[in-house]
């Protein structure tokens, strides 16, 4: 049983199509990067799939979908909200009680946000809020995370700490990403967007930088 | 805090239902609001406590702001007497089954209209009906007024033959006597009707320049202003309180008293002296 | 491309704008307007605070109609812009903010005399029916994005608090400050109808010409405007509401029958007053009394109210424009700022009623002094909304000064908000038109106040119904607009 699998999927805006006939499967446990130049359709599908299967997917969107009046707490703690009942939701939106935030804790420390933990989400930089927005992810859990361009503000060093964090968290994950180094390093199947059709789906294993450079012309 | 939001919830109804208590009590009254309005609580509630001296009840004045005001005050049981025009009072009657006109002021049993006139119209004042209006800008007082809408109205559809929105180039309704004047007085207006009594007021207080503004024609006399109370006064207050309340309203001689209204005296009045009135309200249509 | 849509759809108003002038009223006729001007302008200049009767008491009764029926107002809309998505509330909403305060107060004066529950009631009651509205507005437009990222399964009340208000709340805020001070202005209004509010006295001094109460009377409403942030502070509202109710205890009983006779009597047409349901002259004659209502009163008002309303956008929008820099720190230092603000605060707090009686006196009855007055009011309140958008712009270090600064840099930017709010006004403006009857406009709303001085509420009912559904109609065609525009549906405010 796979965890998403698309037939002929056609998708589109105001009747401008930006996904035709694209088919895709994807099993558990496989690590999915999709690559293509902006406009190829990547957070289209992204979201196509995201709708095709919510309940055990946590998705990182690329805006990153904070509420920037709340805290980076509040921000993570509501990947879980489906887990506890309104009242102690309620609760601890009003004052964060002790043992929510020790369970956010590792969390933040691991991104690097540690001094950033009750600050609203919209004083944070551009890289803080995507952090911010992978730890909503990462504390959610479930089997499956879609993320879209989920590192492209964090530096070097640190996005390969975010994504080892995402690779341990989820078994199966799905990221679109411009960065083709990033993308052979931490996936092992790489599905090329092009007009929004599939114009390539193979494995990591056997590329190189330059097989992907076709992805980017016209 | 929990107490103390209690003991405000607490006085707040007390307060609340020992105000409606006191105000069950009292006879209130109103007036319709022709003339000074701002002085309308100096000039009545000098009446109230001369009421309350001779009926030895409570007696309050309530100011209201228009004619229909006062009417719907009066058909509630807000105010159960009222100081009405005779439009007026003839609609409080129609709509409130046994309230009677009890008393009129001496000058209300022969009350008229002015027609008065810009300077530059050169209209002259004249006995007849002046048809040279025809085709100018006209004012009317308040839309409910019988003075400043009903005869002159009554008047205007009768010798020009034309409903006034037809027979002037601009009809509008000024709100008050006294602003009728003013208007009339700057020229935005070329025409109005004005209460008789307001004028000589206005007149006599400086307001009005002659060589702007002058009176072009008097209407025939009419019924005006009366007393009315309602049917059930005496049910509330006792047998024999609206002939008290009569008595009381006629025995007022004091000038200072008979100021406010103003008026020389009062004397007796009925519902049928307001015929003429209800039935030329009823010929130009203002009621059902 | 889209710029350009919106610059056509300008034009497009300002041409319809244009082609009303032709059927509207504009000339000027007072022959000499100086002596009563000059009566006015000694007024203004000698104000009198010890000549109005009760000066204190009403100032306190405008204080607390105004914090009551909006408080009232923010709880119900709030409630209902949660359900907003529901037809029927949708519909109800629309059709209580289509009427204006003047008439609902007027109404429930009939229903509950005068008693402060009916100043609460009507602003409370069309105050909801938009509150419910710009709430569910600003709600949809608060965090979509963190919502659609929630895990399934969150809830509606933890996504609700999570997602949405947070975001939302500061818009909800100062959206509900806006409107305490429109509230201010209903408060004082409702006085024209003999609520005690400062309206009350305001509209007699005028009519008798105490023109030294009027400027009193105004100076005191335009303070208490002014500082409305210095005193309107978030700890101390639960205060004044608790203060309220006391200011406003006593007054007349309500009684259930007058709310019965209302409903069962009042309202029903007359023809078919106390007939028999089968009776088939009374409704011939209901047929008539209806055909002439339509054909003397409803037509010919409703042409009256969209020439006047068409004409008085047009004269908002250019007002508009130049008024904001008045108050824009673009344009302006503090001083000159300090100075824009308080003509701001002094031609849109001014009752439209008063202006345009000023105005009056000057050119003489026709629809002009109500095209200028309610540009004017208009003209300073969205001119006031823009500035304080026009703060907020990022502009480059070197950017133009003066004129081109206005003309390429700062009207292309804030254009789009400025559209969105007068499109918003557009109905307020049409409700305005109600009360400037006494100019011999025979608005819509001149006809509902003649049926309600004759004391016919049967006809006022079906006018206020007819006005409603004017009313609806242009709101729709102003939502249509804005979105075709692709203008923010709510307006920022801040």
């Amino acid at each position: 049983m796979p965890i998403f699998d698309l037939k002929d999927a056609n998708a589109g805006y105001n009747g401008r199509a930006v996904l035709s006939n694209v088919s895709l499967r994807i099993e558990k446990g496989e690590r999915v990067a999709l690559v293509g130049r902006s406009g190829a359709g990547k957070s289209t599908l992204l979201t196509l799939l995201y709708s095709q299967r919510r309940r055990g997917s946590a998705l990182i969107p690329q805006d990153p979908g904070l509420v920037k009046t709340l805290s980076v707490f509040h921000n993570i703690f509501m990947g879980r909200l489906h887990r506890n009942g309104a009242w102690y939701n309620l609760r601890n939106l009003a004052r964060p009680m002790r043992r929510e935030i020790e369970k956010v804790e590792p969390i933040v420390a691991c991104l690097g946000l540690e001094d950033e933990m009750f600050t609203p989400a919209g004083e944070l930089s551009g890289g803080q809020q995507q952090r911010t927005a992978v730890g909503r992810a990462l504390y959610q859990q479930g089997d499956v995370v879609l993320g879209d361009e989920p590192v492209s503000a964090v530096d070097g060093h640190q996005a390969r700490t975010v994504l080892d964090a995402i690779a341990e968290a989820y078994e199966t994950v799905v990221l679109a990403m411009h960065d083709v180094d990033l993308a052979l390093a931490y996936t092992d199947r790489i599905v090329g967007l092009n007009g929004g059709r599939v114009v390539m789906d193979e494995p990591s294993a056997g590329l190189t930088r330059g097989d992907l450079d076709s992805l980017y012309q016209r | 805090m929990g107490n103390f939001i209690r003991n405000i919830a607490l006085s707040a109804i007390v307060s609340v239902s020992f105000v409606s208590a006191a105000l069950a009590q009292a006879f209130v009254f109103t007036a319709v609001p022709d003339e000074d309005e701002m002085r309308l609580r100096q000039r009545f509630d000098k009446v109230a406590v001369y009421l309350t001296r001779e009926l030895g009840v409570k007696v309050r004045y309530i100011p209201v702001k228009s004619y229909a005001a006062a009417v719907t005050a009066f058909r509630n049981n807000h105010v159960h007497l009222a100081w009405f025009g005779g439009l007026a009072g003839v609609r409080a009657r129609l709509l409130v089954p046994g309230s009677e006109a009890i008393v009129q002021g001496y000058e209300d049993r022969f009350f008229i209209t002015y027609f008065i006139a810009h300077a530059s119209t050169g209209l002259r004042p004249a006995d007849g009906f002046p048809a040279g209006i025809a085709g100018r800008t006209f004012t009317f007082g308040s839309k409910g007024s019988t003075s400043g809408r009903l005869m002159p109205e009554f008047y205007i559809r009768k010798h020009l033959k034309q409903a006034p929105a037809k027979a002037f180039a601009r009809v509008g309704f000024s709100g008050d006597h006294s602003r009728t004047i003013a208007l009339v007085q700057s020229g935005a207006y070329a025409v109005g009707a004005v209460n008789f009594k307001v004028w000589a007021n206005e007149m006599k207080a400086g307001h009005i320049d002659p060589a702007k503004v002058s009176v072009i024609w008097k209407t025939p006399p009419y019924p005006d202003y009366q007393w009315t109370i309602r049917g059930d006064v005496d049910t509330v207050w006792g047998r024999g309180f609206k002939a008290r309340v009569t008595r009381a309203l006629l025995d007022m001689t004091d000038t200072d008293l008979l100021a406010s209204f103003p008026r020389k005296g009062f004397v007796p009045a009925k519902n049928s002296d307001y015929k003429p009135i209800l039935d030329v309200a009823r010929s130009i249509k203002l009621i059902d | 491309m889209r710029r350009s849509e919106r610059v056509s759809t300008s034009f497009g108003f300002l041409g319809v704008g244009l082609f009303c002038l032709v059927f509207a009223d504009l000339s000027v006729s007072t022959l000499d307007p100086w002596q009563e001007m000059a009566r006015m302008a000694r007024g203004l200049v000698t104000p009198d605070f010890l000549a109005v009767d009760r000066l204190g008491e009403a100032l306190l009764q405008t204080l607390a109609f105004a914090l009551l029926g909006v408080a009232l107002g923010v709880v119900a809309g709030f409630g209902l812009a949660l359900v907003f998505h529901v037809r029927v509330v949708r519909w109800g909403c629309a059709f209580v903010r289509a009427i204006h305060e003047l008439f609902w107060a007027l109404l429930f004066l009939q229903m509950l005399g005068l008693t402060a529950l009916t100043g609460i009631l009507a602003i409370a009651l069309p105050y909801a029916g938009i509150f419910a509205k710009v709430y569910s507005e600003i709600l949809e437009e608060a965090g979509p994005r963190a919502a659609d990222t929630l895990p399934a399964g969150s809830g509606i009340v933890s996504a609700f608090f999570f997602a949405r208000l947070p975001d939302a709340f500061v818009h909800l805020k100062s959206y509900t400050f806006y409107r305490v001070e429109c509230g201010l202005r209903s408060s004082a209004v409702l006085g024209f109808v003999g609520l005690p509010t400062l309206g009350f006295y305001l509209e007699s001094a005028f009519k008798q010409g105490h023109y030294s109460e009027v400027s009193a009377l105004l100076f005191l409403f335009y303070v208490v405007i002014a500082t409305l942030r210095l005193w309107m502070r978030p700890r101390l509202i639960p205060v004044y509401l608790l203060i309220a109710p006391f200011v406003l205890a006593g007054g007349a009983e309500i009684s259930l029958d007058n709310i019965v006779r209302f409903f069962t009597n009042d309202i029903v047409p007359y023809p078919l007053r106390s007939a028999d349901v089968l009776d088939i002259t009374a409704w011939t004659a209901f047929g008539t009394w209806t055909w002439e209502l339509v054909a003397d009163q409803a037509l010919p008002g409703i042409v009256a109210t969209l020439v006047l309303t068409q004409i008085a956008l047009v004269g908002s929008g250019v007002l508009t424009l130049v008024f904001f820099p008045l108050v824009s720190r673009r344009f302006l230092g503090p001083v000159g700022r300090t100075a824009g603000h308080a003509f701001l605060v002094v031609v849109r707090s001014t009752p439209e009623y008063i202006l345009a009686y000023v105005l009056l006196q000057f050119w003489g009855p026709s629809m002009l002094p109500a095209i200028v007055a309610l540009s004017l009011h208009n003209g300073a309140i969205i001119g006031h909304l823009v500035g304080r958008f026009s703060d907020e712009l990022a502009l480059r270090p070197d950017h133009p000064r003066g004129l081109d600064l206005y003309a390429y840099e700062v009207v292309p930017r804030v254009y789009g908000q400025f559209l969105a709010f007068l499109f918003y006004r557009w109905e307020v403006i049409l409700r305005e038109t109600a009360i400037l009857g006494i100019l011999g406009i025979q608005t819509l709303g001149f006809y509902v106040d003649s049926a309600i001085a004759e004391i016919r509420l049967d006809r006022a009912m079906f006018l206020i119904v007819i006005t409603a559904l004017l009313n609806i109609a242009v709101d729709g065609l102003s939502r249509a607009i804005r979105a075709r525009l692709r203008l923010a549906t709510t307006p920022e405010i801040q």
